[in-house]
């Protein structure tokens, strides 16, 4: 086997093993951490709708990573097939999944607002295995891509996506978007209000169902703008959502669930470990490393690493 | 089924007859003519619908059928990774036999199931075969991840299996399997064959001895990718390649790019890779963009021999790519084959594109279940049914021991011959062989073994590629 940098080895010298601990911090260890940091936009940006949704309407959405699914599917078709130019095939693309985030709240979440947490999960549960099923029937098993090869920055020998780049550049500008929103618009403090407050709010006047629906229509919004970037990096199947779905789940938890700031803080942590870690050993191990950390979180913070007050 | 039994037709007849007796004693002259005349007539109706129940009924008779549970991944991401271009090969073979009239009398009645690319989905799908649908035997399974843990379950039924497809070494190996066959080469067999090549080649036209040879194994950390790997490692092993990397990683990781810092911190010149899909155009487009270089890359399976899904992912770049598996039908040298396999072979690819008419290259996948499958129907099968009196597991087993097929008796090329009870690979096709083909041009030309060779290996990606190592 061959040996791993930063590996200790009884016979060799101890010059010998001292060169191998130095090499490890060479330059792949900066462009493992910048491959973090893109990384951590990627999940960042899937992460920000999901806690956008739950932390004004306090139910999960598990499907969210199928509604990016759908709209992965919607840019395929609408650049590969119908040839619409990238930037407004992205924007129809959103706007349908808006319409499915506000499909998804009028047929399922409304009826069961007052239900028990678990009959919530299981509803959006079942809209996950049933996007799963509906896009095996409709667009069938094959892998799908565009077929567009983004150009890649090189800088002093390491190599940057710009796929990734542009994800990690759009979640810091989504991240940015929807706090301006939240804070500087008339509905978006109607969202801020119903997310502190569900019962008291709509006796001071506040409308609930549309900022619910608003909410809905932003957070599948989001999961679109996630679609049209993600199509760029992955392959298009019917089970994509698996890829991404728990990591994100996670990753929103570790930030504590509807805060988007500790979801921001949350992604990059995550990818870091997963980036870094996978350098020095297998890449599986930085996956293990990830877990454990939110595991050892979760015992001393188990609202999260920036969980809301409330 | 609504076919009526022989046995009922024939218990009709005296029962019309009997009232046509006690009738007639009652009825008047005038009306005795009239029922008379339409009693001869149903009874001769009845007669005749009797004489040609009996006549048929030798016919239904023969109607025997074998049921045969098939089980690939139709849908999950193993589906678009090969599985189902194997249930294509598998159910063009079915439909083929029984278009041309079943086996010895004997109908196939498939029942076809969807794994999902799931290993508990398919260990139960299996039990739910052989509990409630009573399969006789199970046929198929792409995954290797799901071919281990069903192997053992089925064996444990009793029931015989018959693989067409995945190739882990730990289905068969030390289990010690009675009911359980494999026509297929095995995992390590991929790993032995492509860095055979390569150390053969590599002085020519790497210009450097195998020992000086720097290669990385890269593979997904299931059965398949690590038996595959493993092979890889000892084939290098004994050619004298040095490994400079070598790694696992899951087929459902959302990223790897460390994975692609390691390799170019590794500076390999040949890279073996084993996977599925979605990880394969994955990890070549984060290699792309991660700006790693090598000479040579070697897919063993899986996605690689999807030639049109890496062309559909990768373009102009996807030329030059090895891949290691048996060969495809369409390759096999028809001069070596037995002659009436050669316009079975033209069938299996009209069928083929009848299904799926914008193929561009017809995929070595479902070629391999094709001929496989084609060999359980037109020789195991047969001889079960003729020599040991049935299609019960034991027939079926003695019937597979006793498969001797020398070199060019299958479509893939390769004999047959099962290694059997006390091998520690009992079930194995101790005749079978992968190829290594390369695709240059849009075309695949088989470029190992010497023997099946149509053009010599082409070692150095071209300075085109994104790929190639300045």
């Amino acid at each position: 086997m061959p040996r791993r940098l930063g590996e200790y080895r009884p016979d060799a010298t101890r010059s010998e093993n001292a060169l191998n601990v130095a090499r490890m911090f060479d330059i792949y260890l900066l462009e493992a951490a910048i491959n973090g940091i893109l990384l951590g936009g990627v999940l960042a940006l899937l992460a920000l709708g999901l806690n956008l949704v739950f932390g004004v309407i306090d139910v999960v959405w598990i499907c969210y990573a199928e509604l990016i699914m759908m709209g992965m599917y919607g840019m395929f078709y609408l650049v590969s097939v119908y040839h619409f130019p990238f930037v407004a095939a992205a924007l129809i693309s959103i706007g349908l999944v808006a319409i499915l985030g506000i499909l998804l709240h009028l047929i399922v979440i409304a009826p069961l607002l007052n239900a028990a947490p678990i009959n919530q999960l299981l509803a959006t549960g079942g809209v996950l295995a049933f996007l799963q099923a509906l896009a095996t029937v409709v667009f069938g098993i094959d892998f799908r891509n565009l077929g567009i090869r983004m150009p890649v920055i090189e800088i002093a020998d390491m190599f940057i996506s710009y796929a990734r780049l542009l994800a990690f550049g759009t979640a810091l500008a989504g991240m940015v978007a929807v706090y301006l929103f939240l804070t500087k618009t008339y509905t978006g403090t109607a969202i801020r209000a119903i997310a502190q407050d569900r019962q008291i709010m709509p006796l001071m006047g506040v409308d609930s169902r549309r900022i619910y629906l608003v909410t809905s229509a932003i957070g599948g919004g989001l999961a679109g703008l996630a679609s049209c970037l993600l199509v760029l990096q992955y392959d298009v199947h019917p089970f994509i959502g698996l890829t991404f779905g728990p990591i994100t789940f996670m990753i929103c938890v570790l930030g504590g669930l509807g805060n988007m700031i500790g979801g921001f803080v949350a992604a990059f942590l995550f990818a870091e470990i997963i980036s870094v870690g996978g350098l020095y050993l297998d890449l599986e191990w930085g996956y293990v490393f990830a877990f454990v950390f939110f595991i050892v979180v979760m015992f001393f913070r188990p609202r999260g690493l920036l969980a809301r007050n409330s | 089924m609504g076919v009526a039994s022989p046995y009922h037709a024939r218990r009709a007849l005296p029962r019309v007859a009997r009232p046509r007796i006690v009738a007639a004693k009652a009825a008047t002259q005038g009306e005795m003519g009239m029922r008379m005349l339409m009693r001869r007539g149903l009874a001769s109706l009845v007669l005749a619908c009797g004489l040609i129940a009996a006549l048929a009924a030798p016919a239904v008779a023969q109607e025997k059928k074998i049921k045969i549970g098939v089980v690939y991944d139709l849908t999950g991401p193993f589906a678009g990774g090969g599985s189902d271009l194997h249930y294509l090969g598998a159910k063009i073979m079915i439909d083929y036999i029984n278009r041309t009239g079943g086996v010895e009398g004997y109908k196939i009645e498939p029942i076809y199931v969807d794994a999902q690319s799931k290993p508990d989905v398919a260990i139960n799908e299996a039990v739910r075969l052989i509990e409630q649908e009573k399969v006789d035997m199970l046929l198929g399974f792409f995954s290797s991840a799901e071919c281990v843990p069903a192997a053992a379950r089925i064996e444990q039924f009793k029931k015989f299996m018959w693989i067409t497809t995945c190739i882990a070494a730990p289905v068969l190996e030390g289990r010690n399997m009675k009911y359980v066959f494999r026509p297929q080469p095995f995992g390590r067999q991929w790993g032995v064959s492509s860095t055979a090549m390569v150390a053969h080649y590599s002085k020519a036209q790497l210009g450097k001895d195998p020992k000086d040879v720097r290669i990385a194994i890269v593979h997904e950390d299931g059965a398949y990718g690590t038996d595959v790997a493993k092979g890889t490692a000892e084939g290098a092993k004994t050619v004298s390649l040095e490994v400079v990397l070598h790694e696992g990683y899951s087929a459902t990781a959302p990223d790897l790019s460390s994975m692609i810092t390691k390799l170019k911190r590794a500076r390999p010149d040949v890279l073996f890779h084993t996977g599925y899909n979605p990880d394969i155009t994955l990890m070549l487009r984060q290699a792309r963009e991660g700006g790693l270089r090598f000479s040579t890359l070697i897919g063993h399976g899986a996605g690689y021999g999807v030639y049109s899904k890496l062309k559909e992912t990768l373009g102009a770049d996807a030329s030059h790519i090895f891949n290691v598996d048996p060969i495809s039908i369409w390759q096999a040298n028809a001069k070596a084959l037995r002659p009436e396999l050669i316009p079975l072979i033209k069938t299996i690819g009209e069928d083929y594109l009848k299904a799926k008419p914008e193929t561009t290259i017809k995929s070595a996948h479902v070629g391999m279940a094709a001929s496989n499958t084609y060999l359980f129907l037109s020789d195991v099968l047969p001889r079960a049914i003729k020599k040991y009196g049935g299609i019960d597991s034991e027939a079926l087993r003695k019937a597979a021991l006793d498969v001797d097929i020398p070199e060019g008796g299958t479509m893939l090329g390769f004999g047959v011959k099962f290694l059997g009870e006390g091998s520690t690979m009992a079930g194995q096709n101790d005749r079978a062989a992968p190829v290594v083909v390369q695709y240059i041009d849009d075309k695949a030309w088989v470029v190992w073994p010497p023997s099946q060779q149509e053009r010599e290996p082409v070692l150095k990606l071209p300075a085109s590629s994104p790929y190639a190592a300045k």
